[in-house]
């Protein structure tokens, strides 16, 4: 099954920033990153990604500055993570730790599931 | 790569020009290339790799808060933009642009060396000393050149007037499309610039028949007669070449011209950003006419006097003036 979007849309700016806070990156980079480590279970559209820089950007979340990429000498948009950030991100931890352990006391486990009463 | 580059260009086509979305789609072009680059890379094929590319690009709708484009968004499913104008039509326009163009410059050429007739049989009457049937001969093909003149260029009108509604109605092309038109424009534009300066060369070098068919009279007179005829001969054919190129190289930049000037979709056309408004109507208009006027008004001049040495004034005053009156009532902003 796939990840509804409408769920996942609160936390794209939380996936960012994590890949952000070591160095500084790229679009392709990050969207490659995230479909990595979410073993291609979530693979975030190029106006999704665009659209959460530039609302993070403006938020002053991150920051951009056009960079050379030292293997290929291509140009490109990079972002940094800004203190504000890091503060945001800390944040988005904690109310997702909330919002896990609210709704997962909602979640049936195991045999329960399959009973019809 | 190709079908990506449209791809994007076709959805970003209506939307206002501004930083913003340039940047936007500036962005977004670097992702889309770098996806594509590393699925080429991975040994997909050509055809997978553009369609992993664009099913995961996602919806322009998510960017249009951010970007403030919503209203255009929605706007672009209420009403359609224009009538799309596709490449085959494009085709067809400029190939029957650039034979109108021929015939109008031919047009041109009857009715300019429509006055070479009687100055050449009038020169034989004078030679042969028989002034009758001569003269009227001359006088006859004056009539029977300039008929045919006019009478191409109204049929290159009539011919060209299925393309009316152009100007009239808004028409839009793609990117592919306007891509297209640009690379044609582009590859004539060296054509043209040879075909004009062999024009204004024409029309500049008519003089020197006069000249040299002066010494030849010395000889024979019908030289000296019939030089005038030669001069309008070589003004026809080097004002041919002029219109003509002109003509075909207009035709490239009216349809580039389609698309709205405030449109991403319409920024294609360099000139046209460049081309300055005016603050009324009539100024534009008394500006567009205003280097033709000032060439006719120089060969006028010149013809009449034949003080060539004196006439070429007109041009650098003309640039004067050009720029004063441009600078002075352009709209500002």
């Amino acid at each position: 099954m796939s990840i509804s979007s409408d769920v996942i849309r609160g936390y794209n700016d939380t996936m960012i920033l994590y890949l952000l806070w070591e160095k500084p990156s790229y679009g392709y980079e990050i969207s490659k990153q995230i479909k990595l480590l979410s073993k291609e279970k979530y693979i975030i559209k190029e106006t999704t990604l665009y659209s959460a820089f530039t609302r993070m950007e403006k938020n002053g979340y991150i920051a951009s500055f056009p960079d050379q990429n030292n293997a290929t000498g291509k140009r490109r948009t990079y972002y940094r993570i800004t203190d504000s950030g890091r503060a945001y991100y800390r944040e988005k931890c904690a109310e997702w730790n909330l919002t896990q352990e609210v709704v997962g006391k909602f979640i049936m486990k195991g045999e329960r599931m399959n009973g019809d009463n | 790569m190709e079908t990506i580059r449209n791809y994007l260009e076709t959805m970003f086509m209506n939307l206002p020009s501004s930083p913003e979305i340039y940047r936007a789609k500036n962005e977004l072009w670097q992702m889309m290339e770098d996806k594509y680059t590393e699925l080429l890379e991975n040994g997909k094929s050509e055809n997978e790799a553009v369609g992993t590319v664009i099913a995961e690009f996602g919806n322009l709708d998510e960017l249009a808060e951010d970007l403030g484009i919503a209203q255009f968004l929605q706007q672009e499913s209420k009403v359609p933009q224009g009538k799309p104008f596709p490449l085959e039509t494009v085709k067809e326009y400029l190939a029957d642009k650039a034979k109108n163009a021929f015939y109008t410059a031919l047009g041109v050429f009857f009715c300019i060396i429509s006055v070479c007739g009687p100055i050449f049989f009038g020169a034989l009457a004078e030679y042969f000393d028989a002034d009758g049937i001569l003269g009227a001969t001359g006088g006859c093909s004056l009539f029977v050149l300039a008929a045919v003149g006019v009478g191409i260029l109204v049929y290159s009108g009539v011919r060209i007037s299925k393309w009316k509604n152009i100007g009239q109605e808004h028409y839009v092309t793609d990117f592919s499309t306007t891509e297209y038109i640009h690379q044609e424009m582009e590859k004539y534009k060296g054509t043209h610039a040879l075909l004009l300066t062999v024009g204004i060369v024409l029309c500049i070098l008519s003089v020197i028949p006069p000249m040299i068919m002066d010494e030849f009279s010395a000889y024979s007179e019908i030289w000296d007669y019939c030089s005038g005829a030669f001069l309008f001969l070589m003004v026809g054919i080097g004002v041919f070449l002029i219109v003509m190129s002109s003509m075909k190289l207009d035709s490239y930049n009216t349809l580039l011209r389609l698309n709205q000037k405030d449109t991403i979709g319409g920024n294609y056309v360099p000139n046209q950003q460049n081309a300055p408004q005016y603050i009324s109507e009539g100024v534009a208009v008394v500006m567009s006419v205003f280097w033709p006027t000032v060439t006719c008004l120089y060969l006028i001049w010149s013809f009449l006097t034949f003080d060539w040495w004196k006439t070429w004034i007109i041009w650098p005053l003309a640039g004067i003036i050009h720029s004063v009156i441009k600078n002075t009532l352009k709209k500002q902003g």
